[in-house]
């Protein structure tokens, strides 16, 4: 517990807060799903200790409920989980010298806002214990209230209004995220180019056009980098 | 019942093994597998591209068809000048929910 660890746990922390909020109607909606289709109480409880993944959670239900086959279970929920492979190879070098049995715990809590709000600095910070503390703090904060407010779900699934569109807090917490990120012309062509390719493949199965529209996204960010450098230097020469 | 409560307790694992191993990919191998750096340079616009990927549909469609006219896509609009103009982590979910609850319980859009 040194200095540096506590620096960066608090600013993770702080960063992250409404990336906590986010996830509390998307909890509470969960909770409520899993109970709806069937799960028991020990049941969903298990679910959401194991999986820590409210998009696959959510996902697989559907599956589960109707008794598909478990590799139909497994690859629908493999698909859903795609993007973390992008997150995860992004991420990876800010985990340079930490033991294995961190590393497994990382991956187990990484979720898509810690990702998005923190991945920058956590990059771009030296200190290994300053990454760490930037990382763990918010990652288990973001656990703790997930699974607060699933337990909610789970047991409240009568009495929670149903008719306030509670599910679109998680729609403002991604974009308390995002805009700020958007700042940079190549950033914002990322999020322009992801965001509408993602509307327009819409129509593929498993949510593919989910991944398709963000490696869309990240190849329009890097073209718009390339061009944006070339009418620099054609500038100053 | 015995094996309906156990397929269901293999599934649940199997969920979970996905998820780790998708999210684990290169964080756990850790220096074995480096990336090159042109693919670091773009991984870069990951985050931007997945969340604009995530909150675009869901301002742009209303079950699944294309519809800008919905009450999401004025509320999200509200939420960003917010953001643009205040840095208090509340004001957005206020002012976001505020918009949405006008517009579809008080006008019924």
């Amino acid at each position: 517990m040194n200095d540096a660890f506590r620096r960066g746990a608090r600013e993770g922390f702080v960063a992250c807060i409404p990336v906590a909020v986010g996830l509390i109607p998307w909890a509470i909606v969960t909770g409520v799903a899993m109970r709806s289709h069937g799960l028991s109480v020990v049941e969903s409880l298990g679910m959401n200790l194991l999986a820590f993944a409210g998009t696959a959670q959510l996902g697989t239900l559907p599956l589960i409920a109707s008794g598909a086959p478990l590799w139909l279970i497994t690859l629908t929920a493999l698909v859903l989980n795609l993007r973390f492979v992008i997150y995860s190879a992004a991420l990876a070098p800010a985990f340079e010298g930490q033991p294995w049995s961190r590393r497994v715990l990382s991956s187990y809590l990484l979720a898509d806002g810690v990702f998005a709000v923190l991945s920058e600095r956590l990059l771009a910070s030296r200190d290994r214990a300053w990454r760490w503390g930037c990382f763990i703090a918010p990652s288990v904060m973001c656990w703790a209230a997930w699974q607060a407010f699933t337990v909610v779900g789970v047991f409240g699934a009568e009495a929670l209004p149903r008719d306030w569109s509670l599910e679109f807090m998680a729609t403002i917490a991604l974009l308390v995220m995002l805009v700020p990120m958007a700042a940079s012309r190549p950033m914002l062509v990322a999020a322009v180019v992801g965001g509408l390719a993602t509307v327009m493949l819409r129509g593929m199965p498993f949510k593919l056009g989910l991944v398709a529209g963000i490696v869309l996204g990240i190849v329009a960010g890097f073209v718009a980098e390339f061009w944006q450098q070339r009418w620099q230097q054609r500038r100053s020469a | 019942m015995m094996w309906q409560g156990m397929w269901l307790w293999i599934a649940l694992v199997l969920i979970a093994a996905t998820t780790i191993v998708t999210r684990g990919s290169f964080i756990i191998p850790g220096e074995r597998v480096r990336l090159p750096p042109v693919m670091q340079r773009l991984l870069r616009y990951a985050p931007a591209a997945a969340l604009a990927a995530l909150v675009v549909p869901d301002t742009l469609l209303d079950a699944g068809e294309f519809d800008p006219l919905n009450p999401k896509l004025a509320a999200a609009l509200v939420v960003a000048a917010v953001c643009l103009r205040t840095r208090n982590p509340w004001l957005p979910f206020l002012a976001g929910m505020a918009v949405m609850l006008v517009l579809r319980k008080g006008l019924g859009w």
